[in-house]
């Protein structure tokens, strides 16, 4: 069981967290998805599993990612995952956006 | 591949993405079981939490469903109703709405269907952009001579050359009618008329239309000129009730009998536009020639031009290659009896293939006039829509609390404008819908009304046309309130609406420039529908120079046993002799053309031996008429004498012409013993001189005239009499055709009419043009001014509050009637002034179609531009008293 609490996911982030996973380890099926973000981020971060899916179809229909169907080491079908060079682009811009944001949040929540 | 191909894509692999992402959420909770068993958890406790963890697959499944199917049909469902929804909660809207885009569209619809029937639409036949109509420019080799059209007959012999020289047609049709109009015809006992054709043997197998009872023409029937006879589906239909039983049964052509072997498909009225009763195989007997000629023998005399063609071209040849192709075997063929090539100075003839669209050569005379029709219902339309826009804009302006409220709770700006995209789709195609009806009563109204038996109905192409219209009229509308939605502020529904009436400002400024523009394009309609109207009247009272009321007419086809030059004289002047003893006629003569149908003679007059040299100016044209011609049709004899009796063939050869002949060829010479002659052969001696009279229509110009007894010409064949009558002409027509049947049982006459009728019925494009012009007119102004009235009762509601205040400071009554009233004048002063331009620009477009007035034609605007003045301050009287009636009381509770 959990080790300690985890939070959720902010909302408008989980893209971000999928294209950066996806641009340090290459090529990667969902369960490794799912467990890279969490494994990366200490298991604070915890991904509602399912709803990977939907977003990777999403950023799959946007374009920014491949998917090829392929085997896992335990000899399984399934579906790896890497970054598009429009999925690069898109990342750039949503680092970009979120360091926007969380500095402006950051300066409000710093005394003044 | 942009989101959306790959979307499309994923669309049609539905099945397989939905296996993929199913088994993609098998693999990881399986994994996800398999890592918590690792961590101690027994297989069943570790699948169930790896389910739990992962969530609500079903719904997930769902999710990602949804990313494929946009939802935008089932957005746009829910919109559609939610429009027809809000236009049912204002149903007056709608129906003003809906009934003003109809009368636009339909109208549009209406004349394009014509213009399609005309103009545009392929003959009912089997693929029939491969049809040509085959035209010889321009005109006959010199030394040949024609009936028909001069550009579009051909001699027998170079249609025999053409069928079978030519590879570049799949079959060549050659087609003439028995009768330069309709002819006798018997199935049973009373004689009727039709017009009846011949045609060669593959008619019906070159057309590629069937039959509907029986069997086709073939090509044995042609060559052994058998006796059959295929009826036209319209004329089986009206005269025999569509009963097959008729194959076999006898019908007696102009008294010989032919044997009826089949019925014509349906929707085959032949290839002209003037719809065959009857088609038989070409026939080589003198009693049944080539526009019913006496003398000439069509299939003898390789000089007489009167064969109509059509081809079809082969497959996967051009017209323009066909043509090609043809040029040598055409040249060899035209010249083969005129000394094998084009006489010195001669201008080399070509031939022609012209797609078959429409009504043919027909159409020539339409074009025009269809055309202005169609600028006229365009501008109703653009009106119209102006009324729609105006209506439109002041309903969304009246929701615009509406608008900021659902702004305000969260819906998105592009959902409202789906929305009200929706609504200006829906009042837009059921705009189209009710058009539809409007222009299929119309044009079948107008199908009657001409007698047209061309089908005028709207079909396909018509259908792609209307729903053009209509898609651009959404899309105009669409935007509008495009506008309106991205002024919405979302505040607005917080405040009080006077604090909006400074936003107003923009939305009625469009209103008045819609306003301003719909004026301006009534005066234009105005104009032109005055303009037409009093070239009507002009051409109503125009002077024919001869007395046409009491005047029966009527034509003649004799079919003589042996038909001679002797018998079939013989047989006139005892006709003559027996209408001239009935009691009340007055006197009666005869003519070889009609005059008001159209028909005449052209020609290069021999003038004592030679040809004039006015250059382009040497026509004219002539008839062939009876004894006592000008007394009956009392055309002022101006000098010397009328034809007489004893003018006869053996007598010496006389002519009369008219003033402007005298005027062109002879002025200030003595005219009497002058040598007239119509061709280079036997000349006539002058021996009168007449007044000018209208001959082929009454808005024929004064031409030179020359008239020769009918008695004195090489050939005497169908002939038109006219009876000058005590009373009314109609009342002495069934004395008429007893004394023509004591005479010739089998013998029909042919289109009797008075010849006021006649003439009248020259003018008949011109009547139907003026009087749609006119009632396009009154429709352009009524929209104007419901345009105007609304905009300014509009203006006032909103601004009730405003004058109460105004009135409760001491404003006068009379004051704020002339406030209002002042605006609508203003912008209906400023679009006549903006019109006028315009109008003048309409009207020298219109200019050549007039008659007996100038295009600028300082009264007709003067009428135009006073009455929609007028009219504009009718309609702006009533909003403003209404302003000015308003209680200042109740005005200023009001909000």
């Amino acid at each position: 069981m959990p080790p300690t609490t985890r939070d959720e996911i902010p909302p408008g982030t989980l893209d971000l967290l999928i294209l950066k996973t996806l641009y340090r380890h290459k090529e990667l099926h969902g369960f490794q998805i799912a467990n890279a973000i969490q494994t990366l981020s200490q298991d604070i971060l915890q991904v509602e599993e399912g709803s990977l899916y939907p977003a990777l179809q999403r950023m799959f229909l946007k374009g920014w990612l491949n998917a090829n169907w392929g085997k896992t080491p335990e000899n399984r079908r399934a579906r790896f995952y890497t970054l598009s060079n429009e999925g690069r682009k898109q990342l750039a811009r949503e680092l970009a956006r979120y360091g926007r944001v969380s500095e402006a949040i950051g300066r409000v929540l710093e005394p003044a | 591949m942009s989101t959306f191909f790959r979307r499309l894509k994923l669309l049609f692999a539905r099945d397989k993405y939905l296996a993929d992402l199913e088994a993609e959420m098998l693999l990881h909770r399986h994994l996800r079981a398999d890592s918590l068993a690792e961590q101690g958890l027994d297989a069943d406790q570790a699948a169930a939490s790896a389910q739990r963890r992962f969530g609500n697959t079903t719904m997930l499944q769902e999710d990602s469903h949804n990313m494929l199917t946009w939802n935008l049909l089932e957005d746009l469902l829910k919109d559609l109703r939610y429009s027809i929804r809000s236009l049912f909660a204002n149903p007056l809207f709608a129906v003003v709405a809906i009934l003003t885009l109809a009368l636009g569209i339909g109208a549009n619809t209406a004349i394009f269907s014509v213009i399609n029937a005309v103009l545009l639409r392929g003959l009912p036949v089997s693929h029939p952009e491969q049809m040509v109509y085959l035209h010889v420019e321009p005109g006959q080799p010199d030394g040949a001579g024609n009936t028909g059209n001069s550009d579009s007959s051909f001699s027998e012999y170079v249609f025999e050359q053409l069928r079978t020289q030519n590879k570049s047609l799949s079959s060549l049709i050659a087609y003439v009618p028995l009768g330069e109009n309709k002819i006798a015809v018997r199935l049973g006992p009373i004689p009727e008329e039709a017009s009846v054709e011949m045609v060669s043997g593959n008619f019906f197998s070159g057309l590629g239309t069937g039959t509907s009872c029986g069997r086709a023409l073939s090509l044995a029937d042609e060559k052994d000129h058998t006796a059959v006879a295929v009826l036209s589906y319209g004329y089986w239909n009206r005269r025999l009730a569509s009963d097959c039983s008729v194959v076999g049964q006898t019908i007696y052509i102009k008294g010989n009998p032919f044997t009826i072997v089949g019925v014509g498909a349906k929707g085959l009225t032949g290839v002209e536009s003037i719809p065959t009763d009857v088609w038989v195989p070409l026939q080589i007997s003198p009693a049944l020639n080539a526009w019913g000629s006496q003398t000439k023998n069509y299939y003898a005399d390789p000089l007489w031009w009167c064969l109509r063609l059509v081809g079809r071209v082969a497959p996967g040849v051009t017209p323009q290659q066909a043509e090609a192709q043809l040029a040598s075997v055409f040249s060899r063929a035209a010249y083969e009896h005129l000394g094998g090539k084009p006489k010195p100075g001669e201008e080399k003839r070509k031939l022609l293939l012209v797609p078959a669209k429409g009504l043919g050569e027909e159409a020539e005379g339409y074009k025009d006039p269809l055309l202005m029709l169609l600028a006229i219902v365009g501008v109703i339309l653009a009106i119209a829509c102006g009324n729609v826009a105006l209506l439109l804009a002041a309903r969304n302006s009246n929701r615009r609390r509406e608008f900021s409220i659902r702004l305000a709770i969260g819906g998105s700006q592009s959902r409202l404008f789906r929305q009200l995209l929706a609504e200006s789709l829906v009042l837009s195609l059921a705009g189209a819908l009710l058009g539809w009806l409007f222009a299929v009563a119309f044009t079948s109204a107008l199908a009657k009304w001409s007698g047209m038996e061309i089908s005028l109905a709207p079909d396909r192409s018509v259908a792609f046309f209307t729903c053009s219209v209509m898609v651009a009229i959404a899309l105009i509308f669409g935007l509008a309130p495009l506008l309106t939605v991205r002024r919405v502020p979302v505040g607005l529904a917080l405040k009080d609406s006077s604090a909006t009436a400074f936003q107003e400002k923009s939305r009625s400024r469009s209103s008045r420039l819609i306003v301003v523009a719909q004026v301006a394009l009534g005066l234009v309609l105005a104009v032109s529908a005055g303009l037409l109207t009093r070239s009507l009247r002009n051409l109503e009272h125009a002077n024919l120079g001869l007395n046409a009321d009491g005047l029966l007419v009527f034509g003649l086809s004799p079919q003589l046993k042996s038909p001679s030059q002797e018998t079939t004289l013989n047989f006139y002047s005892g006709l003559l002799e027996r209408l001239r003893s009935l009691p009340g006629v007055r006197g009666v003569t005869m003519m070889g053309n009609r005059i008001g149908s159209g028909w005449s003679n052209n020609t290069t007059p021999v003038l004592d031996g030679m040809k004039p040299t006015n250059r382009g100016r040497a026509g004219m044209r002539w008839n062939d008429v009876g004894s006592d011609f000008f007394k009956t049709l009392q055309v002022p004899v101006l000098q010397g004498r009328d034809f007489l009796d004893s003018d006869s063939a053996t007598a010496p050869k006389v002519a009369i012409v008219n003033q402007t002949f005298v005027n062109r060829f002879l002025k200030g010479r003595e005219v009497l013993g002058h040598l007239v002659s119509y061709s280079s052969k036997t000349p006539f001696t002058i021996v009168g001189v007449v007044n000018d009279s209208k001959y082929t229509g009454i808005r024929e110009e004064a031409i030179p005239m020359a008239y020769f007894p009918f008695s004195q010409m090489q050939e005497v064949g169908d002939m038109h009499v006219e009876v000058r009558t005590a009373g009314e002409p109609a009342a002495f027509l069934p004395q008429v055709r007893k004394t023509v049947a004591s005479l010739a049982p089998d013998l029909a006459l042919l289109q009797p009419m008075t010849q006021r009728a006649q003439f009248d019925a020259s003018i008949d494009q011109e009547r139907l043009i003026s009087r749609l012009s006119l009632f396009f007119g009154g429709l352009a102004i009524l929209l104007v001014a419901s345009g105007l009235y609304g905009t300014l009762a509009y203006g006032v509601s909103r601004r009730t509050s405003e004058f109460g205040v105004r009135m409760a400071i001491g404003c006068e009554r009379p004051q704020l009637l002339w406030m209002v009233l002042s605006e609508g004048l203003r912008l209906s002063a400023l679009g006549l002034l903006i019109g006028i331009p315009i109008a003048v620009a309409a009207a020298r477009w219109l200019g050549s179609s007039l008659f007996g007035l100038q295009a600028i034609d300082p009264l007709t605007f003067a009428i135009a531009a006073g009455g929609i003045f007028l009219v504009c301050l009718v309609a702006g009287l009533i909003p403003a008293y209404r302003a000015a009636s308003i209680d200042p009381i109740r005005a200023l509770r009001y909000e």
